[in-house]
């Protein structure tokens, strides 16, 4: 199918985009890669009036670390250059080891980093990847800016808290704390597809190898990313070992997550596969914080 | 004398560059744009149509429906379904749409959206009718789906050979199993399109993908009652049909749309494409059946008895069904000689999407429960699977089932032989590790797929091995042809050759075959030889392309054609022609009682083993190695029998492991393929080794076989008996999803 008939918009400056979101505001979407607003509108799933076209937008598209060690990215930065990065592979090399997972090599070169936030999918990976890593996201309007927390960018299914007039315009990672390791892994029925299951971690441990902080987030498991708190919590004053893995992962998968059945797998296994991936997942972080 | 060779695909040139034409890419001006209107409606009696709302849409230019349909019946069994659903037409059962997707009117219009736009407008007011969307239910005979047959058993055949009783009395070991066979989806590149026209000669002419033009000629005719010569059918380039092209999807719409607005005085083309959605509900499917199967041996493996009762579910319509229940019934025993046998097949009449041809034709369902049977009878007698396959396996002189032997030029057991050597198994090699060591110095196999390597502690190798015949041609007594026309120009030296064929290319490469043997019939170099193809204006009938029969049956023709070509050539005939029609030896239909009968004229031979592991906490598997050892006869083109090989496995590989049509209610809920999964090129085994075996075929052209189908047979069961080798556990139900791996995994524990 085609989309329904849309104006299309395609500023040349930072300023004209936010102005043309302001004249249009809930009428109108902002286009970055395209690899998910595009299809659903040629399903008639979405039926803007206006697209604002970022493509042509400059100064959306640079990775920089600012001195305390944060990673700052331009919402229109491209998934594929994320994951040849070597700024990003040394310093997140969470979101470096997700990005392969991200659908197919030419979905990658087009989609971006803020598009894929503001889609909000809680199927996607890297919602849940700026939820791990306590990442932040700057919205941008006419009127000011203000940043926010991606824990709290997300507030159900498809929908954030981004005003009609706003701008997703940058995403900052502060730096891991030392000690710490992450892993991240997912299951597909398909590769490319999105997962049955996937889930970050993200642990730091102390000089004697005791665990002071943990992060677990689970994609494809509700309405949002879905951090599952309590079950992390477990570790902490922890040493790692098989037994702990396997309580936390049984507490997360049971209690913390709320995946739904369909025709590729039952709740059932989505929940067994969140816990086996868990368990791997925190093995795999942990002997990262290790070193 | 002809000399294998792997010549490039005649038609790759075009493709490749885009010039080459499909029926969806024929944009002639003036051209009008049709859309089906499906009934949706997988039972439900019409109580009115209005279409005064479509018609009002500006740009429509005429709604068809039943009343419009001359005979309002067709099929490949016979008439049975409508071809347009809806009232006042000449069949009396057309009122009741039996199927989601049967059709109800064709909307014919200047624009698409026009045409779509009038589609959403017909109002139609049904009368529920009670849904049968289970084999069960329909067995009840509670509601009859098909009045004019009378009861929802749509065939049934029989077999009873030999002693039961003594057959399992002399048994030391009875084995009993229930299988479940899913549905399948064809998923060829190209969905169904066409385009309708009057031609310069005054006949309904209707360009299409097709697998049997003269068939389709037939079809058309007979819904348009009109004299077979006042219909044409051309097939520009095909994107695959694996069977799923065979019965009529818009051939009959375009005709009859070409037909009545030729009447009404508007001589344009009416062109239809269908959606992916469109034609994944709008085609027939591969029947699921459910197999409830016994079988009998003796301590040293061999086979004293099997029993079988086969549930098809042939959906609404007849299609195809009662020719596969007729090779899933011959073929539910294996390629075996069997001493005793007792088998019952039913066809069985539903409200679901109706089962029809697809590459093994009944094959695939028969070979999973019999090389399953197998499998669990090598492991409870500790055999290896391959010395209890040459125990059994059908040898010169040995009897089928249906107590006749099979054609001269048996070779399975060399090809299972052969299959075992290439892929490092025998008897003395082999040890499945049963489930219980984990494989420690194992190779993840997930490198770009997994971020995390897998737990070795939960990784689980093994290996399988499956062998499976089938049928070349038709079986059954049924008419069985394939005609052929050359013509030699030139004066004193042959300057070209031209054959004329109806044979269909459906992706699968075999006007490139042809020529390749048109030229070694004649005698002359390829480049010399022209064709003119699948145009029922200037070929004769070749049968379809179907069964793996069109190198063994055209080639036979061909080289007919030839010699006589060539005796017209010395006789100083200039163009010297040769028109030969290529018989091949007659096939009986079952007894009715016994089953007794000459089933087929030629089979071919196949055996795959399969390596692979399985995460046991996950549930995904993952092929790394498929080895197939095809018997081919002689093998005419290598290269496109190695892409056939490949491609069937792919697709078995699928069918095994990934493919999953749900149908609920007689409702297909996943008409897409970004539901209905098929493998990608992530997905696929890692290695495919073709082995090309040729042990001719005393009757085939040059001792060539049909090879298409055969690959696909034994992968399914090869791949069940390695996760059995890999796990300890048995599947007798595909596809092996990973909820379902995991669900039966963990009864075990």
């Amino acid at each position: 199918m085609k989309p329904a008939p849309f104006e299309y918009v395609a500023p040349d400056s930072l300023d004209g985009a936010l102005a043309a979101m302001q004249q249009h505001g809930f009428d109108a979407k902002p286009l970055a890669g395209g690899q998910s607003l595009v299809p659903v509108m040629n399903f008639r799933l979405a039926q803007p009036g206006v697209l604002i076209d970022l493509n042509g937008v400059p100064g959306l598209d640079g990775i920089w670390q600012t001195s305390d060690g944060t990673l700052h990215f331009g919402s229109m930065v491209r998934q594929s250059r994320l994951e040849r990065d070597p700024l990003v592979a040394q310093h997140q090399p969470l979101l470096a080891e997700a990005l392969p997972h991200i659908a197919h090599p030419q979905i990658r070169n087009r989609g971006t980093f803020g598009g894929s936030l503001a889609h909000a999918d809680p199927a996607a990976e890297l919602p849940l990847i700026c939820v791990a890593l306590n990442g932040r996201i700057k919205l941008q309007s006419t009127t000011g800016e203000r940043w926010i927390a991606a824990r709290d960018f997300y507030t159900s299914l498809f929908t954030t808290d981004i005003g009609d007039e706003e701008l997703l315009v940058e995403i900052a990672l502060p730096p891991l704390p030392a000690g710490t390791g992450t892993a991240f892994t997912e299951m597909a029925r398909r590769h490319g597809d999105y997962a049955l299951s996937g889930v970050a971690a993200v642990v730091t441990v102390d000089g004697s190898g005791v665990c002071t902080a943990a992060r677990l987030v689970y994609l494809n498991a509700g309405e949002v990313p879905m951090v599952a708190e309590q079950a992390a919590q477990m570790l902490v004053g922890e040493r790692p070992s098989e037994e702990i893995w396997l309580e936390t992962a049984v507490a997360a998968s049971q209690n913390e997550i709320d995946p739904r059945g369909d025709i590729h797998a039952t709740a059932d296994y989505k929940r067994h596969l969140a816990k086996v991936l868990t368990i791997r997942a925190l093995k795999q972080a942990f002997a990262r914080a290790g070193n | 004398m002809l000399k294998s060779q792997s010549v490039y695909r005649i038609d790759a040139p075009g493709k490749v560059t885009g010039e080459t034409m499909y029926a969806g890419d024929i944009t002639p001006d003036n051209l009008l744009h049709g859309k089906v209107v499906f009934s949706n409606q997988p039972h439900a009696r019409m109580i009115a149509m209005d279409t005064s709302a479509a018609e009002a849409v500006p740009g429509v230019v005429a709604i068809l429906t039943a009343k419009d349909v001359p005979m309002n019946g067709y099929g490949l069994s016979g008439p049975d379904q409508p071809v347009l659903v809806g009232l006042g037409s000449s069949n009396p059962h057309a009122d009741i749409s039996r199927w989601e997707g049967d059709h109800v009117a064709i909307v014919i219009a200047e624009t698409e959206t026009a045409a779509a736009q009038a589609r959403s407008l017909i109002q139609i007011e049904w009368e529920q009718l009670p849904i049968i969307g289970s084999m069960e239910e329909a067995l009840k005979d509670a509601v009859i789906i098909q009045p004019w047959h009378g009861s929802n058993v749509l065939k049934k055949y029989q077999i009873r050979k030999g002693d039961m009783a003594a057959g399992w009395d002399e048994a030391d070991i009875i084995l009993e199993s229930t299988y479940h066979l899913p549905y399948q989806e064809h998923a060829f590149l190209q969905p169904e399109a066409g385009i309708g026209y009057i031609d310069d000669k005054g006949r309904v002419t209707v360009e299409v993908g097709g697998q049997w033009a003269h068939e389709d000629r037939e079809q058309v005719a007979h819904s348009l009652a009109l004299p077979e010569e006042q219909v044409r059918i051309i097939y520009p380039a095909i994107g695959g049909a694996f069977g799923g092209k065979e019965d009529m999807s818009l051939q009959i719409v375009l005709g009859l749309a070409a037909m009545r607005l030729h009447e009404r005085g508007i001589n344009r083309p009416v062109r239809i494409i269908w959606t992916r959605e469109e034609s994944i509900f709008g085609h027939h499917k591969r029947h699921q059946a459910t197999v409830y199967t016994k079988w009998g041996a003796t301590k040293e493996g061999k086979i004293t008895a099997v029993s079988a009762t086969v549930h098809m579910d042939s959906g609404a319509y007849a299609y195809t069904s009662p020719k596969v229940l007729g090779n899933f019934h011959l073929m539910v025993t294996g390629p075996y000689e069997i001493p005793n046998a007792h088998i019952d097949s039913y066809a069985i009449t539903t409200n679901n999407v109706p089962g029809g041809a697809f590459r093994g034709f009944g094959g695939p369902q028969g070979a999973f429960a019999a090389e399953t049977q197998m499998n669990k009878l090598a492991e409870a007698l500790g055999i290896s699977p391959v010395d209890i396959r040459l125990k059994n396996v059908l040898r010169e002189g040995s009897l089928l089932t249906v107590q006749t032997p099979p054609p001269p030029g048996i070779s399975m057991a060399e090809v299972v032989e052969r299959c075992a050597q290439e892929a490092g198994w025998n008897s003395e090699q082999y040890s499945g590790n049963g489930g219980q060591s984990p494989i420690s110095n194992f190779r993840s196999p997930f490198n770009s797929i997994q971020s995390l390597p897998g737990n070795p502690q939960t990784l689980r190798k093994g290996r399988g091995i499956a062998c499976s015949f089938k049928n070349v041609g038709f079986s059954f007594g049924a008419p069985e042809n394939c005609e052929a026309i050359i013509e030699i120009h030139g004066t004193a030296e042959i300057e070209r050759v031209v054959l004329r064929h109806a044979a269909a290319d459906v992706g699968q490469g075999t006007h490139t075959a042809l020529k390749q043997m048109a030229a070694a019939a004649v005698g002359v170099d390829m480049n010399l030889v022209e064709l003119d193809m699948s145009d029922t204006a200037t070929s004769r009938n070749s049968g379809s392309v179907s069964a793996s029969r069109m190198t063994f049956m055209a080639g036979n023709a061909i080289r007919g054609a030839a010699e006589a070509a060539l005796t017209a050539w010395a006789s100083e005939d200039r163009p010297a022609i040769g028109h030969y029609k290529y018989i091949p030896p007659g096939t009986e239909p079952y007894d009715a009682e016994t089953g007794v009968c000459m089933p087929n004229f030629s089979y071919g031979y196949v055996a795959e083993a399969v390596e692979l592991t399985v995460d046991i906490e996950t549930g995904h598997i993952y092929v790394e190695k498929v080895v197939c050892a095809n018997d081919v006869g002689k093998a005419i083109n290598p290269m496109l029998i190695e892409g056939q090989i490949e491609g069937a496995v792919v697709q078995a590989h699928g069918y095994a492991l990934m493919e999953n049509l749900v149908v609920k209610d007689g409702r297909i809920l996943n008409p897409y393929l970004s539901q209905y999964l098929i493998p990608g090129i992530k997905d696929v085994p890692e290695i495919v080794q073709s082995v090309i075996m040729e042990v001719p075929d005393p009757i085939g052209p040059w001792g060539a076989r049909g090879m298409a189908e055969m690959p696909f047979l034994p992968l399914a069961p090869a791949i069940v008996a390695a996760v059995h080798d890999a796990t300890g556990v048995w599947f007798d139900e595909i596809p092996l999803t990973p909820s379902r791996v995991v669900a039966k995994l963990r009864e075990k524990d």
